[in-house]
């Protein structure tokens, strides 16, 4: 069954342009000139309950004007969205008993309260009775390890320790669907994996639904298996993310340390990124050479170490982010 | 109504910590006041006259009573968040929450202002009594309906100011329009009341805000006849009622034209 239904949806902004200068304001005023933008422009797709999506793009894509019209904050221009059966833009309020919401870059908790009053109040914005609240404060403080600050005000913890409150608050009423807009920014390495195994856990203990958008490549590659692109309001790539490696990592990344100098041109199916002394950095597009050949031109006797790694996914996404411009 | 005392309770609380601020504004409160008894001291060269049917003793506790109404209904934050929201877009994060984001603010206004309210009530009684002692043939036992035009007062001002925070969805920045309401509120209808305005200007003054927020329920404080306690309480009403109705109109419209771009 699926979370998310989304079909031909499109958001077009009257954005208001002004001629620069003075007279240019003056005229502004008196004959507003305005243009229209298309932010989002006809995409269709699904989310099956239960599924780990990254929705991801550019900026000025298209996401988030996409996510607040999943969550009802803005009105469709044309299209039809349906999240959990509802409409968000005829029945915004019943919908917001069926999902939470975290947007990295803004905060939703008290800064002056504890967790724990935040919580409770978050319960009582949900209607939950003060028992069912406990209840669902202590399984929170359980997932996300909470424990140790549950009763310092907000404003004294640390942002990895706030964005675990910023979750563990928004899934007060065992929501269906979770949206995270980039939950892990700013944060530091460690503190992220923390969050993405805390999501992770989330996703199979409770059966949520995990709406992501991020540019954090590890975000999308340690916690989705489906991935949508999007740039210009369009969707350019729905496919899970086995598909995605295996069809764009053709490429390979070869690490080579050696005895001497040698030169190597680039030729079909193989780049230099960088040659500097004994060392070289060759990518190679295994379509159309295979790693046999390269290893050949080199020349088994010149060879002291040698790595071969994957295209990093970052690189893959930028190709595919400047494909589509 | 739950989950909105709920927000009432939570600014509430928050609002305590910033206690010891209140403090500040009392000397600044009681310097206004002190400087109101010296004019109207210097008016009423004799104790014993009238100015339009106002002792002097009336003519202080009415300033104090508007003045408190305006100190303690005060709240920058109110008109700041919210017309902060809509511009930045901040508003969406409200949107999707199962309430309503009009009733949240003016929940959230009021957890803000009870104690300040408070505050002021009970400073304006200290200086009353200090200044100029206690009101002849206060009305007691009146006093619930009093309080009850009083909290109506500061709703229907508070109601107007969150209207004109609403403008923010077609105006750039609607600071300018609360700057004349709250000028216009604090020259007519806290220094003096509406009688000693000039006749033509009266009827006028009388249909305005100005009526229903400071001067009615001042004027039922000093000298309180259920005549006037009910013409007072059915426009505080009917005030209320087509504030509310405006309100709404202003905000579904607005939410509907919101462009939030970005993210």
């Amino acid at each position: 069954m699926n979370a998310i239904e989304v079909k031909k949806l499109s958001k077009t902004f009257k954005v208001k342009t002004k001629e620069k200068g003075f007279k240019g304001s003056i005229k502004s005023i008196i004959h507003p000139k305005y243009r229209e933008i298309k932010a989002v422009n006809n995409i269709s797709f699904n989310v099956e309950k239960g599924e780990i999506l990254a929705f991801i793009g550019p900026n000025g894509a298209g996401k988030s004007t996409t996510i607040k019209m999943l969550t009802g904050i803005l009105y469709p221009t044309r299209g039809e969205v349906h999240v959990m059966g509802i409409d968000p833009a005829k029945e915004r309020k019943k919908l917001a008993y069926k999902i939470g919401t975290v947007f990295g870059q803004k905060e939703q908790l008290w800064t002056h309260l504890t967790p724990y009053d935040n919580f409770k109040f978050f319960g009582a914005i949900y209607d939950l009775d003060e028992k069912t609240v406990e209840k669902r404060i202590a399984e929170l403080v359980s997932i996300f390890e909470l424990d140790e600050f549950l009763n310092t005000p907000v404003r004294n913890l640390s942002l990895g320790q706030r964005i675990r409150c910023e979750i563990a608050a928004s899934l007060i009423h065992k929501p269906d669907i979770l949206f995270l807009d980039e939950p892990t920014i700013g944060l530091d390495p460690v503190v992220k994996e923390k969050i993405r195994t805390l999501i992770k856990r989330l996703n199979k203990e409770q059966k949520t639904t995990i709406f992501l958008t991020s540019h954090d490549v590890g975000d999308i590659e340690k916690l989705c298996k489906r991935i949508i692109i999007v740039n210009n309001g369009k969707i350019v790539m729905d496919d899970s993310m086995e598909n995605l490696k295996y069809h764009y990592l053709n490429k390979k990344i070869i690490e080579v340390k050696l005895n001497t100098t040698i030169n190597i041109k680039d030729e079909e199916g193989i780049e230099v990124l960088k040659a500097k002394e004994h060392n070289l950095k060759i990518s190679v597009d295994t379509s159309k050479r295979n790693i046999s050949d390269i290893i050949d031109l080199i020349g088994t006797d010149k060879l002291i170490d040698m790595n071969i790694s994957n295209e990093p996914l970052e690189n893959i996404i930028t190709e595919i982010y400047k494909s589509t411009k | 109504m739950k989950k909105y005392f709920s927000i009432y309770k939570m600014t509430l609380l928050e609002n305590i910590q910033y206690l010891s601020n209140l403090f500040f504004n009392f000397i600044t409160f009681t310097l206004t006041i002190y400087i109101f008894l010296c004019l109207w001291q210097y008016m009423y060269k004799d104790p014993s006259n009238l100015i339009e049917g106002y002792d002097l003793t009336q003519m202080i506790w009415y300033v104090l009573i508007t003045e408190c109404m305006w100190y303690g209904n005060r709240n920058k934050s109110l008109m700041e968040s919210m017309s902060n929201d809509i511009k930045s877009g901040s508003i969406a994060y409200n949107l999707n929450k199962p309430y309503s984001y009009l009733i949240f603010m003016i929940a959230k206004h009021f957890g803000e202002i009870t104690l300040k309210f408070i505050f002021y009530f009970i400073i304006s009684i200290i200086l009353g009594f200090i200044f100029v002692g206690p009101l002849d043939n206060f009305a007691f036992a009146m006093l619930p309906l009093i309080i009850i035009s009083m909290i109506l007062g500061v709703i229907i001002n508070s109601l107007i100011r969150i209207v004109i925070s609403l403008l923010s969805f077609w105006i750039e920045d609607s600071t300018p329009f609360h700057w004349i309401y709250d000028k216009l509120i604090l020259v007519i209808g806290t220094l003096f009341p509406v009688e000693l305005f000039p006749l033509f200007l009266q009827p006028i003054i009388k249909c305005s805000p100005i009526f229903v927020v400071n001067y009615g329920p001042a004027k039922l404080f000093i000298d309180f006849s259920f005549a006037s306690f009910r013409t007072i309480f059915v426009a505080q009403i009917i005030y209320v009622i087509l504030i509310v109705i405006l309100a709404t109109i202003i905000y579904r419209k607005g939410v509907k034209k919101l462009n939030v771009n970005g993210g």
